[in-house]
């Protein structure tokens, strides 16, 4: 039984056989065959079962309209449900499965459904599921969750890999069939830069599905001769397998090419990109699709778009079968027939709507005019064909011709919307279209090849001229106008049996009717309703015939009727595209310390700040707890010296004449008056008087300051400041440019830091407490030369330093202050132990600064300087911000020292309850204190300054926790500030 | 004297790989310095250079050579270009203040990016999976710099000649640039 429905002629490759098997069965096809192709070619009628009533379906179309042949491809995990059968290409060992039923495809006892159809109409669920409550979730859901959906994922990560580009050209051509060979063509000669995407593997469109001639050759000579000079032209880009599948702003439009889904296997390389295209001007040429018409038992396998046999037929050598009848309402009908008779295959009749003479003879076929199929027999393919007027015609294949619809979907994507043309009973684009695009050929009604040739070539020539190029004039290809005249037909009103609509969803004539019966009269409510259109063809075939039928009940015309909003994507594109290569860790990028590698080398245990991969702590062999290794490093820190990257400090360099007034305004605090030579902490506020970053500024000289800001808002403040420099006070000369990444910069503090600095430090620096006291900075070098920074700053209370260097040096510079650390017992210690040591000693970070809080519940209200103005003076003196019960940031410690404190517990006070109503504050930062041997907090409480000593409740219920904590400083080490300026 | 001593090394270690069609090379030897261009103070600057240099200064998006060929200036932004050279130890800065003086405010930038350079045949192609701008030779031609983002990380782009494109982003995240890079190399090859 090999290909047994195999004809000749055709652009399939006779001379390369291809092996492929369905549901378990090898098969053989030729190269150039879609999978639904070879199936046809091997007699295969039924490969699908139904949605909902599980009815046995066949191959309805040759393109991505299907509704109906839905399979399964490839296995493990590389499995893919819900793939049209139309547009896989078929390759040597393709493996596809049907999909939706139980038991098998021929013997599915999900079939059941249909004979229980009376009870499954529109809004079953809705009204079925109802009651009672408590069966939602327990027994509805899983019934509903088992059958629902096709086919199957895997369950596994999807092994291919995806990419994503952008392309950029003058003129975007969206599908490759005559119009937009043409426009391409026009474009491309033109010597625009033309990028020609069309989702077939084989340009040319329904060129390679007719019979017609254009410029004196065969139809798909000329699509083929037309593609070989565009390749030959540079400026011209053709992408096959590619779909564009949206319309976005400012002539952008997204396309997915399939790069690897025609091969059995991706070796390594990207299965499809998702593309980005800037065009400046687009043309669609995406042709029409072909549509149905109602009638009983339309759903049979067999039962196929006529257009679609053709393409079988003409382009595939594909018989859909050997007794073929018509059921048309337009002239486009009798060219299926012509063109079946012309391969061989018997039409055994023409049926048109239209109560009109025969239009031309066709052999052996009975004519029947003015006739209507009202049912169709044969439940596992078309056997017989009941007529309205009695006749019964015998046949295995009926072709339905209802008219083209043009595709009109990315005219919408824009919010355009279609209007209605009687004459070709169609939609078409309406007269608001996206920026830059242009409609050609059949997507704009023009349904025949002559006029479609001339649109395109028109618009090529139109959008090339647009883009500045030079566009000969009148050189369309030459064909013919063939007959197109139609009548209207939607539905054969007299079929006892279900008229399937919407071949996808199962949505029937009779479901339509219902639904206008339960009030449902705006399309949209019609689609939600029925779930018409939904799912993976967007109700291509059936979205027309519903409003027709809808509007018919409502007794108002189709136009009056509406449309539903297109959206992209046009045809589905895959999740794995969109991602991309944005999976694990390719999610985002990630930075590293210039020490990063040192500190790998010392096990260190990495924590995510941002983007940054931070050393958290350093375990040492025998520690066993992350608190073990935290306590070490903050107890050494203060006992001798302790070494620490802090690079991730965002730094931003100020120069220009006006650089200190530029800080003056920026910062709440004073900075006009700094000392070259020296450093100054500095508070940032927004406008609205909150605190928005706190770093430190250092005054390299006169008109040169860097700055620090939180590793966080680093980039935020650079923006802050760009702004202020660039609209507030453009009279300012000052100039900002990022040293973040610059400079590696070391944090040494403990009471040796100075010690183990002079043995890096060139001794040509005095860095003595008298030569480099606290707040100091100075340019200074290293290790016999190495040009650095130091700065005399304290973040964890001891007398300590950060040092600067050029980021190469960053690595090098922190093995040398190890390695002469090494008779102080020097420790690396990571971000952990420096939270400790700063809430130890009380200085506000990222959890106090969180947005909310202002500089006085900071206790730092009295350094917004009143004397001069800057960002955030003014609205930071709202009374609200200012009332005497304010928030203020103390310290707190528990009452047992062994409870444990929790970030992020409010206070109440002793005889309150923990309500909303009694909250007093919150407690914003913790941390095991080894330097007291218990829990310390940071938090923020009304009148905090006034209530030293006051006991309250720290109340976390949602850990279930509520302790007693008493008020206290929140300097908790060093509080006179001995240590850092030793 | 201290017992220490520094050795530099570069973010990506200098790497160094030559695929089919493509290369992709870290480059370590070069140094670059932004010049601010004070407020009222773009003559004077102009005039230093073409003094100094014998170079017109850039408007953004382009890049000047100096008449020696030895210094590239970038234009990056209305007051902001970027010197571009050959430079081997510790004081950039004082290279470029050294010709200019006092006409512009400078800072060194070497350290504060990495560059990668691709070039071959098939470095658009490597380009085109992750830069949004338009690199086609008759829009991006030779001397044509942009500031842009790829894979979310901010990249200078220098057309350094046809087929060949200079590429800075931060240091601190240059290994994952370069992962971006070579993803798309391997993609498209």
């Amino acid at each position: 039984m090999s290909q047994r429905n195999r004809i000749s002629g055709g652009l399939v490759e006779g001379g390369k056989p291809l092996g492929f098997s369905f549901n378990g069965k090898r098969f053989e096809g030729y190269a150039g065959d879609t999978l639904a192709s070879a199936l046809i070619a091997n007699g295969r009628r039924l490969v699908a079962r139904s949605f909902k009533y599980h009815r046995p379906r066949g191959i309805f179309s040759a393109g991505s309209e299907e509704p109906n042949a839905l399979v399964q491809l490839r296995r493990g995990a590389h499995q893919e449900p819900n793939t049209r059968a139309t547009v896989t290409e078929l390759y040597d060992g393709l493996e596809a499965a049907s999909q939706n039923h139980r038991g098998s495809l021929a013997f599915d006892l999900m079939a059941v459904n249909d004979l229980l159809s009376p009870l499954l109409s529109a809004g079953f669920y809705y009204k079925t599921f109802m009651w009672p409550k408590s069966f939602w979730e327990k027994v509805y859901e899983p019934i509903i969750r088992a059958s629902a959906g096709l086919g199957r994922l895997s369950g596994d990560e999807d092994p291919d890999i995806y990419d994503k580009g952008f392309l950029h050209c003058d003129v975007l051509v969206v599908g490759g069939g005559p119009a937009g060979l043409a426009a391409a063509l026009a474009a491309g000669r033109a010597g625009a830069r033309v990028i020609l995407a069309d989702e077939d593997f084989l340009i040319g469109g329904r060129l390679n599905a007719e019979t017609y001639d254009v410029d004196g050759m065969p139809g798909s000579q000329w699509a083929s001769r037309t593609v070989e000079e565009l390749s030959s032209l540079p400026n011209v880009r053709l992408m096959t397998r590619t779909t564009v599948y949206g319309a976005f702003d400012h002539g952008t439009y997204g396309a997915i090419e399939r790069r690897t889904d025609h091969l059995a296997s991706s070796n390594g390389k990207p299965r499809q990109v998702l593309w980005r295209v800037y065009s400046k001007r687009a043309i669609l040429c995406a042709g029409a699709t072909e549509r149905p018409i109602a009638f009983g038992n339309n759903d049979r396998p067999g039962v196929m778009l006529a257009g679609s046999v053709r393409a079988y037929v003409n382009r595939w050598g594909a018989a859909p079968g050997r007794r073929v009848a018509i059921f048309t309402n337009n002239d486009d009908g009798w060219r299926t027939a012509h063109d079946l008779a012309a391969k061989g295959i018997d039409v055994t009749a023409v049926v048109d709507s239209r109560d009109q003479p025969a239009l031309s003879h066709v052999s052996g076929a009975a004519v029947v005019t003015g006739g209507r199929v009202i049912d169709v027999s044969g439940r596992k393919g078309v056997a017989t064909l009941k007529l309205a007027g009695g006749q019964s015609i015998e046949a295995d294949c009926l072709a339905v011709a209802g008219g083209w619809n043009p595709n009109v979907h990315l005219t919408c994507h824009q919010r355009g919307v279609p209007q209605w043309r009687g004459d070709i009973a169609a939609f078409v684009p309406g007269d608001e279209l996206a920026a830059g695009m242009i409609v050609a050929g059949a997507a704009n009604g023009a349904l025949t090849l002559g006029a479609a040739l001339r649109q395109g070539s028109d618009a090529g020539a139109t959008a090339a001229t647009d883009t500045g190029h030079m566009a000969a004039p009148g050189s369309a290809p030459k064909s013919e106008d063939e007959a197109r005249d139609i009548a209207a037909f939607w539905h054969v009103g007299e079929s006892k049996r279900r008229a399937w609509l919407d071949l996808q969803n199962d949505v029937t004539v009779k479901d339509v009717q219902l639904a206008h019966r339960e009030g449902f009269r705006s399309v949209e409510h019609l689609k939600r309703y029925t779930t018409l259109g939904m799912a993976t063809d967007q109700g291509k075939t059936a979205n027309i015939g519903a409003i027709a039928v809808m509007a018919e009940l409502i007794g108002k015309s189709i136009p009056e009727t509406g449309v539903t909003i297109f959206r992209p994507p046009y045809t589905p594109v895959p999740i794995g595209a969109f991602a991309g290569r944005s999976r694990g860790k390719d999610f985002r990028p990630t930075r590293l310390t210039p020490s990063h590698r040192w500190a790998t080398e010392q096990n260190a245990t990495f924590v995510e700040t941002g983007s940054w991969l931070r050393a958290q702590w350093f375990p040492r062999n025998g520690e066993t707890h992350w608190r073990q290794s935290v306590d070490r490093e903050v107890l050494q820190t203060r006992a001798s010296v302790g070494v620490c990257d802090v690079t991730t400090l965002g730094k931003i360099d100020v120069q220009g004449r006006d650089a200190a007034a530029f800080l003056n305004r920026v910062y709440a605090n004073g900075f006009a008056k700094l000392a070259v030579g020296k450093t100054r902490y500095g508070l940032m506020l927004r406008e609205d008087g909150m605190v928005m970053d706190d770093g430190t500024t250092a005054r390299l000289s006169e008109n040169h300051f860097v700055m620090t800001t939180t590793t966080a808002n680093a980039a935020g403040v650079f923006r802050h400041m760009e702004f202020c420099r660039q609209c507030l006070w453009p009279g300012l000369d000052v100039h900002l440019i990022s040293v973040s990444d610059q400079w590696a910069q070391i944090a040494v503090a403990g009471p040796n830091s100075r010690q183990l600095l002079q043995k890096v430090v060139d001794s040509v620096f005095d860095i003595s407490n008298e030569g480099f006291p606290f707040m100091a900075c100075g340019e200074i070098t290293l290790c016999g030369g190495v040009p650095g920074r130091l700065f005399r700053i304290s973040f964890s209370g001891e007398l300590a330093y950060e040092v600067a260097v050029a980021a190469r040096y960053g690595d090098a510079l922190m093995r040398a202050l190890m390695a002469a650390g090494e008779e102080f017992d020097a420790v690396p210690y990571g971000t952990e132990a420096l939270g400790v040591m700063r809430v130890e000693k009380g200085h506000a970070a990222g959890n106090e600064l969180n947005g909310q809080t202002t500089a006085r519940d900071l206790s730092m209200g009295r350094m917004v300087s009143k004397k001069m103005d800057c960002i955030g003076n003014t609205l930071s003196e709202r009374a609200e911000l200012n009332r005497e019960d304010g928030l203020a940031l103390v310290g707190f410690v528990p009452v047992d020292r062994t409870d444990k404190l929790n970030g992020g517990a409010h206070f109440v006070s002793q005889s309150s309850d923990a309500t909303t109503e009694n909250d007093e504050g919150w407690m914003a930062s913790v941390a095991f204190s080894p330097s007291l041997g218990h829990s310390i907090g940071l938090g923020f409480i009304e009148r905090g300054t006034d209530r030293m000593g006051e006991t309250v409740i720290a109340a976390d219920p949602i850990r279930g926790r509520h302790i007693e904590v008493e008020i206290v400083s929140p300097h908790f080490v060093d509080p006179e500030g001995e240590r850092l300026r030793a | 004297m201290p017992e220490q001593t520094l050795t530099a090394s570069s973010p990506l270690d200098g790497f160094d790989k030559q695929y089919a069609e493509v290369a992709l090379a870290e480059v370590s030897d070069r140094a670059l310095v932004s010049i601010a261009v004070p407020l009222e103070g773009e003559t004077a600057l102009e005039e230093a250079v073409a003094k100094a240099y014998g170079a017109s200064l850039p408007a953004s998006g382009k890049s000047t050579m100096s008449e020696d060929g030895a210094v590239r200036f970038l234009g990056t932004q209305p007051d902001q270009f970027f010197a571009l050279f050959d430079f081997e130890g510790n004081d950039a800065v004082g290279a470029i203040a050294g010709s200019l003086g006092q006409a512009g405010y400078y800072t060194d930038q070497s350290d504060n990016w990495a560059m990668l350079r691709l070039s071959g045949p098939l470095s658009r192609a490597a380009l085109e999976r992750i830069c949004p701008l338009d690199l086609s030779p008759e829009i991006f031609a030779a001397g044509s710099v942009a500031r842009t983002v790829m894979e979310h990380l901010g990249v200078i782009i220098l057309c350094e000649e046809q087929d060949s494109f200079l590429l800075m982003s931060a240091s601190s995240s240059a290994k994952s640039f370069l992962h971006a890079l070579e993803t798309s190399i391997e993609n498209v090859l």
